[in-house]
């Protein structure tokens, strides 16, 4: 029970006092015989004021601090650590919001904002009345990342994190690495192609003794928490002898003899491949792979070459670990049939297929057998939908199709480009090739989304008919010979992860992070971080930035080796517990286990799981939960003070 | 409806433009231009046209016409897009197809071509001196002649039915009624805007750039009215004389101005100079010149013994006559302000047929 407490009512200059009859709530509150001391200040933030408060506290020797002002999530850490500079414990200080929940929204009615504001501050004084001085939790952790997806963000991060002495678990779903970017031959700005890219990025990795590269490797199951993950990661085999000394000719060969043949998804269908493969030559690591979901066990390939291994066996690893980093990257926007003439109008493929076509293509530009001269784009595909769910504009696409436009344009002999846009978004440097695209003679038309371009086929290919709304929403009609659908980033179909751990998911589907501005690759689950284009459609240069800051951030959470936790948790009392089990159901952050006490089964919160949301409080049949820093005791002077 | 033709853009490039594919539409040049009104905005609009291929929109257009390239729009075009060059261009490309003859286009869009015409129309001249023995009297003669013939010809012949055809596509096309009367009561607005180009005055400070050239239309006028029909080179009519003098004087002074910008490149206007614009001030500048000093030669008796100095002059002059005029620059004079005069039979309120 404190018995000494200092109270400060703060005027906010006067956004508080213009509606709060601060003097009035002061009187009242002084007139508790537990308050020793109350004062009204005009800023309780200020220099001065924060002074004035450790040496009230230290001098009158006080036992409890509440500051009544804004809201705690401004300023509850400034009177935090006055408390901590006057040798009080931060727990033993309250701070009561009388601006944004009381002056500010009763503006209009002064009277009963004094009323209210002298309700909330003895509600304030009650609580820290049976407030416990508490500490900071403190865990080891291991210095170990594992990162989830060997794109370029989870590889970039991979190394950074080594270099920052951290080892690295790089865990790749499929047998080669380098996920999207490798399938983009040529990146705007730099002209480089992106399995250069993706080459040099994975040498370093081959060559840093910290970095562990899985795969054909999945995380199928997560336990423990921050600093002491324990993920269980499936790795499918290749088949193939790690020890095989790729010989290109005898490759060529096996590829000759295997029967199977199935879509290409490297080429997004526009080819086949066959269950043994490689997508592309230099592709790393340079061991092809067999696909285990197409094999058919034939045998034929075996003959050719011995080091093909059917012996091989899936294995199950356990890697522990004091953070995850989860790159996982997107998926195209996939049309639905019909949409701008996908799959029902000859000669219309995604702008993901046209990359890829363009790299097929080496003299001439060819589909379905047909040479191809007027190339149409329509932007904003599954993007800035105004019916469908993806309302977000997916960044990369109107660079993107502007910078294909201009590589088909000098790479082959007479291309006319048209690209039907709803306002082009080629943000900073990049407008720098929307000017030299429209300077080279392509043309650019516009469109509402309340009129949108109709497909339709003239016989030999596509042709649009836009209303052109720069040109008075003339109606335009353009005969094409392909039309491609610039279509944006989806969050990734295949995504167990999300569900393993737990990580939150936005509006939009992408995965969340805690705060866009102020925590951008944290997400709610202590030592879960996300980068990369599994959080929102990003470039590679902004998938590499989140990927070098999620490094940082995960970096220094963890090579300490210990980790510091907020001490407000939920405490189950065993002796009360019935293991009723509804505290483990509601938890959203399966902080809840049982374990044996005094005979039998009883729930236990897993500290550094916690993380003192109260959900498992009001569901215990048995009251048997307290949450520190908000136990029943202090809760319930609180409201006996308010009523 | 309307089909595109990107390859509009390459047509137009040989008629003068210049990047104007850069433009995104911003429309900063209808903005800040003096003379785009709501009614008639440009050149944000031409240059859409010009992107798109749309020739049908360009040809029936009167507003490439009522830009008197102030410069304004170029200047602030973030893009440099130049759009005060392409209405430029435009209206030479319009020239070409208001030209029955298609001599326009071909002359506009090659200069060997341009070359090669004007060394024929020399060597004519000088072929035909030659078949005259170099006999002074009668070539004067057949120059004075030769200028009363030229200009019935080309008038009746090249700039009536162009002007004819312009009407047809620019006022016919648009499928408005106008009344008989109202051709007659707006016939006022050609002579005004013939005579002055007042338009051009609405151009942020441009009256200098005005003036000069409302002193040149007028002095280029009137030596014509003096050696047509005044006979400068035969009279002896001192008052004729002089006024002949300072007519020619003008001409050749002012035009002095007109090459001197469109080397320094100062202005806008004078940024982007083709052949054709090029031709059209040089040769009005030796127009001037050779006439002035043909005259000074008379009075000094010098002609006779040098006859040179008259083939050179009438040289220029045929050149002039039957290139320039007919095919070239000089035909703005006239479409300009038959511009203004359709523009303004195109806005007269439609006759009220019912009641």
């Amino acid at each position: 029970m404190k018995n000494k407490i200092g109270v400060y009512i703060c005027q906010c200059g006067s956004n508080i006092s213009d509606y709060v009859d601060v003097e009035k709530v002061k009187e009242i509150v002084s007139s508790e015989d537990i308050v020793f001391l109350s004062k009204t200040t005009m800023f309780a933030c200020a220099d001065s004021t924060q002074k004035e408060i450790a040496a009230d506290i230290a001098e009158q020797n006080l036992d409890g601090l509440v500051v009544a002002s804004c809201s705690p999530k401004l300023h509850l850490d400034t009177f935090r650590n006055v408390a901590i500079r006057a040798d009080l414990n931060p727990y033993n200080y309250v701070q009561v919001n009388i601006r944004e929940q009381c002056s500010w929204a009763h503006s209009d009615k002064p009277k009963d904002a004094t009323e209210k504001a002298i309700k909330l501050v003895l509600a304030g004084i009650h609580r820290v009345k049976h407030s416990v001085a508490l500490e900071k939790l403190k865990i080891s952790s291991e210095n170990t990342v594992v990162v989830v997806g060997a794109g370029i963000a989870g590889m970039r991060s991979a190394i950074e994190l080594a270099d920052m002495g951290s080892q690295v678990y790089l865990i790749e779903r499929e047998h080669f690495v380098g996920g999207r970017t490798s399938q983009w031959n040529e990146l705007f700005t730099t002209g480089e192609s992106g399995r250069d890219v993706v080459s040099s990025l994975y040498k370093q990795i081959k060559s840093h003794s910290d970095i562990t590269l899985f795969t054909g490797a999945e995380v199928v199951s997560k336990g423990g928490s921050v600093g002491n993950f324990n993920i269980e990661v499936k790795i499918t085999p290749r088949y193939i002898k790690p020890q095989c000394e790729l010989d290109m000719d005898k490759f060529e060969k096996v590829l000759e003899i295997c029967p199977i043949e199935v879509e290409d998804e490297f080429n997004f269908g526009l080819t086949k491949r066959k269950a043994i493969y490689k997508n592309y030559p230099s592709e790393f690591p340079e061991i092809p792979a067999i696909d285990d979901k197409n094999c058919n066990r034939c045998g034929k390939c075996l003959e050719l070459c011995p080091d093909i291994d059917f012996g091989q066996k899936v294995e199950t690893l356990n890697l522990k670990a004091g953070a995850i980093l989860i790159t996982t990257g997107f998926d195209p926007y996939e049309p639905k049939e019909g949409e701008f003439g996908y799959k029902t109008v000859d000669s219309v493929i995604t702008l993901q297929q046209m990359k890829r076509l363009i790299e097929l293509n080496d003299k001439e530009l060819i589909y379905n057998g047909k040479k191809i001269n007027k190339v149409g784009f329509i932007y904003c595909v599954g993007s800035r939908q105004p019916d469908g769910d993806n309302k977000y504009c997916s960044r990369y696409c109107c660079t993107s199709a502007i910078y294909t436009g201009t590589v088909v344009r000098e790479k082959y002999k007479n291309i006319q480009n048209f690209h039907f846009n709803r306002g082009i978004r080629t943000y900073g440097k990049q407008e720098l090739l929307y000017h030299d695209a429209s300077e080279n003679g392509d043309v650019f038309l516009q469109f509402y989304n309340d009129s949108t371009p109709a497909i339709t086929s003239n016989g030999t290919g596509p042709k649009v008919t836009i209303e052109d709304f720069l040109t008075k929403g003339k109606e335009i009609e353009v005969n094409l010979d392909l039309l491609v659908l610039v279509t944006g980033m989806v969050p990734r179909k295949e995504r167990n992860i999300a569900d393993i751990l737990k990580i939150p998911i936005g509006r939009d589907k992408f995965y969340n992070e805690i705060h866009p501005k102020l925590r951008p690759v944290e997400t709610v689950i202590d030592g879960v971080h996300i980068a990369g284009a599994c959080q929102s459609p990003k470039n590679i240069t902004e998938s590499v930035k989140s990927a070098l800051s999620a490094a940082a951030k995960a970096n220094s959470l963890i090579s300490k080796g210990e980790i510091e936790l907020e001490p407000t948790l939920a405490v189950i009392d065993k002796s009360l517990c019935k293991s009723a089990g509804e505290c483990i159901k509601i938890c959203p952050y399966d902080a809840i286990t049982t374990v044996e006490y005094d005979g039998k089964t009883v729930s236990e919160v897993n500290k550094s799981s916690c993380k003192g949301c109260g959900m498992c409080i009001p569901v215990c049949p048995e009251n048997a939960i307290q949450l520190i820093g908000y136990t029943d005791i202090e809760i319930e002077s609180m409201i006996e003070a308010l009523i | 409806m309307a089909n595109i033709n990107p390859n509009f853009a390459s047509e137009l490039k040989k008629y003068g433009s210049v990047n104007f594919n850069a433009c995104y539409n911003c429309g900063t040049c209808t903005a800040v231009c003096s003379l785009s009104t709501e009614d008639d905005s440009f050149p944000r609009e031409m240059v859409r046209f010009s992107v798109l291929g749309l020739e049908d929109d360009i040809q029936t257009s009167l507003k490439p016409w009522l830009c008197y390239y102030c410069g304004e729009c170029s200047e602030s075009c973030p893009r440099t897009a130049n759009p005060g060059e392409l209405m430029m261009a435009i209206r030479r490309y319009l020239t070409a197809k208001y030209d029955w003859t298609g001599l326009s286009g071909l002359l506009y869009k090659s200069l060997p071509l341009t070359i090669m015409a004007f060394i024929v129309t020399a060597i004519a001249v000088i072929y035909y001196s030659f078949s005259e023995g170099l006999n002074v009297e009668k070539i004067m003669d057949f120059g004075h002649l030769f200028e009363m013939i030229s200009i019935a010809t080309v008038f009746s012949v090249i700039l009536l039915p162009n002007i004819i055809r312009m009407w047809w596509m620019t006022v016919l096309k648009q499928k408005k009624k106008i009344a008989f009367a109202t051709y007659f009561k707006s016939i006022g607005e050609l002579i005004v805007h013939m005579f002055t180009q007042k338009r051009a005055r609405d151009c942020d400070d441009n009256e200098f750039r005005w003036l000069e050239h409302l002193v040149l239309v007028i002095g280029y006028l009137s030596l014509l009215f003096t050696t047509v029909v005044l006979d400068w080179f035969g009279t002896d009519n001192l008052f004729i004389i002089i006024l002949g003098y300072v007519e020619s004087a003008i001409v050749f002074i002012v035009t002095v101005d007109f090459v001197g910008s469109r080397i320094k490149q100062k202005k806008e206007a004078s940024k982007f100079s083709q052949p054709s614009d090029w031709f059209f001030v040089i040769w009005l500048f030796l127009l001037g010149f050779t006439a002035f000093v043909v005259r000074v030669f008379i009075d000094l008796d010098l002609i006779e013994t040098n006859l040179w100095m008259y083939l050179i002059h009438l040289i220029v002059l045929v050149q002039w006559a039957l290139l320039i005029v007919p095919f070239g620059k000089w035909t703005h004079f006239l479409y300009r302000s038959f511009a203004m005069y359709f523009d303004k039979l195109l806005k007269e309120p439609a006759k009220q047929t019912s009641k």
